[in-house]
């Protein structure tokens, strides 16, 4: 297994280059420069600018001059905010990004596998509909809404939570933004689980459990629930880099300083070094995702080796 | 969010002559918050403020967008400064007076500090404005500002030395500075945060990081605590201030909020005291909602749509002549947009200095007879009903709004459609820049309260003249104002140009700007008469409440 984890890390290396290759290139084909404004900038601070930034030389040039930095963990000069470099903004942003994420992921797998047992359990019961009705909504629903919908009432009517904004992962500035992510990917969560439980459950091995007298709680804690989750571990990898970094909704609707505000206003803004730090940041954390779900495989069901 | 070009704030035309000598004899008036008596101030004097985006920084070298301007003129206070009504004030300089045409002196006061104690002294601004033209900085800024003093264009070119600018220290509390041509609104230019001093030890000592919480060294009503990106900014009283006595608020919190529904939610569950702007198409409703904290006043900004002079079919003024009369300002600005916007008829807007405002002769007559004027200009010109236009915009509700109306005007009083192509803002601009559309939406906020910054979106040549049109007796007679000592005269030139290059149509004007905003009816100091929308939170306060 350790030698495949090796393999599976040493692929990122030539994964990321053709990623960002591929995003450097887009970004330069993209009609506007970062300095593009309402006023037109004069060519002789155009000029200056580009000797700033090395924009001026050929953009091979520039490709390599990027990739010796990135080579050295330095990411560039934000073309936006000029007074920080693009690894100051990551460092600064992704931890508010992994933390809103990572409990926001782990919550919705807590209840989403409970949620989704209780449905399969009795399944097409009013309780099974009544279950995926209310986990669904929080699919159904875009966030746009509800979470201006979870504004108006717990920080608007109630005035329990703050409507938005962050300081320094305080649990109440993390309340709103969580649950709605909760909400969104709780419902994904629970109906895979319940499909896979019910799947299981129809396995011989377990009607042989059940058949040897075992009580419903063991058979499906001991025996189902493992098998169970293969299929919702599979979608826990998209679901969790999604829940990190396509976030801009949640970060937009709460005011959040996370990595989804960064990228979308780092590409509306041409800040070519920022974007592409960001996006080496998102393939980084996909793969070590990916690779943590194929482990994860490993240890649920004996038969999967590396 | 839009980014604007820095507005800055003037003094009156008709009093320039006298200017010098009645802000010298004003000097010692105090700059920061005048509380009017019998108001009793709250224990807590804390602000929060929505400024609208994140800065793009904290150097006042660099500062470009208005809301970087908004906290650098907390932060950094330079020879002059503006009063809550947009009049120009004493700020370090607590006089000054014109030598002769070209050069100025500004006398500092003693008392004035940075915020880690030491003394401002003249040196301190020529290395703040000497760094801000230094290609090396490569400020966006330098070439706007940068020519207006002697050698600035040259040094932003990379001709001359910066230390060939002519802003020299002739002893430690006097400046001298020397502009190349007439510069009458300079006691206005200097308030300008890139014009402003700069503690050298502490950019030499920190480099790059000399703008950071812990790091930065200011000399205005603030100094700095905090600053998370795309969280928040936080400014506390600066206790070294020279006016200390009358800065009222002892913490001001700058958010970067951009989404203005977030904003006004912010606002709506006490978390926030002033919103930057409302969301479009919500004005009414928070009027009626929100009566005691609704605050909207004009600005110097105008909203048109660029005419591309060049295209086959606008390049025949009758045409562009057609497409302006028929569209109803009015009837925008009321019902469309409804957010306290004024109908605009001409290149200025109302407010501005160093020119009158006029208006198209026919934006007084009834709109049928403006229609049949128009409709005739058409069939002259050979354009028939069903002709095509082609409409370029960033994507937002607001341009969309107004789109739709423009389009609907054209469609139902002349007979030509419009295919509207929205895009991404960038690339707006660069189709604008390039001349690569036919009619564009545009817009333009005053860099300074003159007619000469609306007069460079028309000028030939002009960097900023997106609609590539030229009238050179009107470039000849801004030419002319621009070395005419006598002001009346000059703004006589100035108005004439005005009405001269209108008269091509070069562009649609449509609205000058209103900022309305959500702000706390116990937020005093906040006056309704600012045209540059500049709120130094130096002359803001919170009452009891």
């Amino acid at each position: 297994m350790w030698s495949y984890t090796l393999r599976r890390v040493l692929l990122t290396l030539p994964t990321l280059l053709i990623v960002v290759t591929i995003c450097y290139l887009l970004l330069h084909a993209t009609p506007g420069g970062p300095f593009d404004g309402e006023r037109k900038v004069s060519a002789e601070v155009l000029a200056n600018l580009q000797a700033k930034y090395h924009l001026g030389e050929p953009l091979w040039k520039q490709y390599l001059f990027y990739l010796d930095g990135l080579m050295h963990g330095d990411l560039g000069a934000s073309f936006r905010y000029a007074d920080w470099s693009v690894n100051d903004l990551v460092l600064r942003a992704l931890p508010v990004s992994l933390t809103i994420g990572g409990v926001s992921m782990l919550l919705a797998i807590v209840i989403g596998v409970a949620l989704g047992v209780a449905a399969a359990l009795y399944r097409n019961s009013i309780a099974d509909y009544a279950l995926m009705l209310v986990s669904n909504a929080g699919n159904v629903f875009p966030s746009f809404v509800l979470g201006p919908v979870l504004i108006l009432v717990f920080a608007i009517l109630l005035k329990w939570l703050p409507a938005g904004g962050w300081n320094d992962f305080q649990l109440r500035y993390m309340a709103l933004p969580v649950a709605l992510l909760v909400m969104i990917n709780v419902a994904t969560v629970g109906r895979v689980t319940r499909a896979s439980l019910i799947e299981v459950l129809n396995t011989n091995y377990i009607r042989t459990a059940r058949a040897k007298g075992l009580p419903m709680r063991t058979v499906v804690l001991r025996h189902a629930l493992k098998p169970t989750l293969i299929p919702v571990v599979s979608v826990i990898g998209p679901l969790a880099i999604s829940s990190i970094t396509a976030a801009v909704v949640t970060e937009s609707v709460f005011s959040l300083p996370g990595i989804g505000k960064l990228i979308v206003n780092g590409a509306a803004n041409r800040d070519y070094t920022l974007v592409l730090g960001l996006v080496v940041l998102v393939t980084v954390v996909a793969v070590v995702l990916n690779l943590l779900v194929d482990l994860a495989y490993a240890w649920l069901d004996p038969k999967i080796r590396y | 969010m839009t980014f604007f070009a820095v507005p800055h704030v003037s003094i009156r035309r008709t009093k320039l002559a006298a200017a010098a000598t009645l802000l010298a004899l004003s000097a010692l008036h105090a700059t920061a918050a005048i509380v009017p008596t019998g108001v009793t101030l709250a224990a807590k004097q804390e602000l929060v403020r929505n400024n609208g985006s994140e800065v793009e920084t904290l150097d006042p070298a660099l500062v470009e967008s208005v809301v970087a301007a908004n906290v650098s003129r907390d932060l950094f206070e330079s020879l002059t400064a503006t009063d809550p009504d947009g009049k120009v004030v004493p700020g370090v300089a607590e006089k000054w007076e014109q030598k002769d045409a070209t050069t100025w002196i500004f006398h500092l006061r003693k008392n004035a500090r940075w915020s880690n104690g030491d003394p401002v002294t003249a040196n301190d601004f020529v290395y703040g404005c000497q760094r801000f033209v230094d290609p090396k900085t490569a400020s966006s800024y330098a070439s706007v500002f940068g020519p207006f003093v002697q050698n600035g264009a040259d040094i932003v070119a990379g001709k001359k030395p910066a230390s060939a600018l002519g802003v020299r220290a002739i002893d430690a509390n006097t400046i001298e500075v020397r502009t190349d041509g007439l510069v009458p609104f300079l006691p206005e230019l200097m308030s300008n945060p890139n014009f402003g001093p700069v503690h050298r030890a502490t950019v030499e000592k920190f480099g790059k990081d000399w703008t950071k919480p812990g790091n930065l060294v200011s000399n205005g009503a603030f100094q700095l605590k905090d600053w998370q990106v795309n969280s928040k900014l936080v400014l506390t009283k600066n206790a070294n201030y020279w006016d200390k006595k009358n800065v009222q608020l002892t913490q001001v919190t700058y958010l970067p909020v951009e989404d203005e529904n977030t904003d006004v939610k912010l606002f709506q569950s006490g978390e926030n005291d002033m919103t930057y702007q409302l969301p479009t198409g919500t004005y009414a409703k928070y009027s009626q909602q929100f009566p005691k904290d609704i605050r909207n006043s004009l600005i110097l900004g105008t909203r048109y749509y660029s005419f591309n002079n060049r295209d086959p079919l606008l390049k025949d003024v009758r045409v562009r002549k057609a497409l302006s009369m028929v569209i109803d300002r009015d009837l925008l600005a009321q019902r469309v947009t409804a957010d306290g916007q004024t109908p605009l008829y001409g290149l200025l807007p109302k407010g501005v200095s160093g020119a009158d405002v006029s208006n198209y002769e026919w934006s007084a007559w009834p709109m049928a007879k403006r229609v049949e004027e128009a409709k005739k200009l058409l069939e002259q010109a050979g354009v028939k009903p069903g002709t095509k236009l082609r409409f370029a915009m960033n994507t937002s509700d607001y341009n969309k709004k107004m789109a739709i109306f423009v389009a609907s005007e054209w469609k139902t009083k002349l007979g030509l459609t419009m295919d509207i192509e929205s895009m991404e803002f960038k690339v707006l601009l660069k189709k604008r820049h390039e001349g690569d559309y036919q009619i564009a939406r545009n817009g333009w906020v005053a860099d300074y309260n003159d007619a000469t910054t609306f007069l460079t979106l028309v000028q030939c040549k002009s960097e900023q003249n997106d609609n590539f049109n030229c009238n050179p007796k009107a470039d000849a007679l801004i030419k002319n104002a621009a070395g005419t000592a006598d002001l009346a005269k000059r703004a006589q030139l100035q108005t004439e140009a005005a009405k001269l290059v209108m008269d091509d149509y070069p562009m649609l004007p449509l609205l000058q700007y209103g900022l309305p905003r959500l702000v706390k009816s116990y937020v005093g100091g906040y006056s309704l008469k600012n045209p540059m929308d500049h709120y130094g939170s130096k002359d803001l306060y919170i009452v009891k409440h």
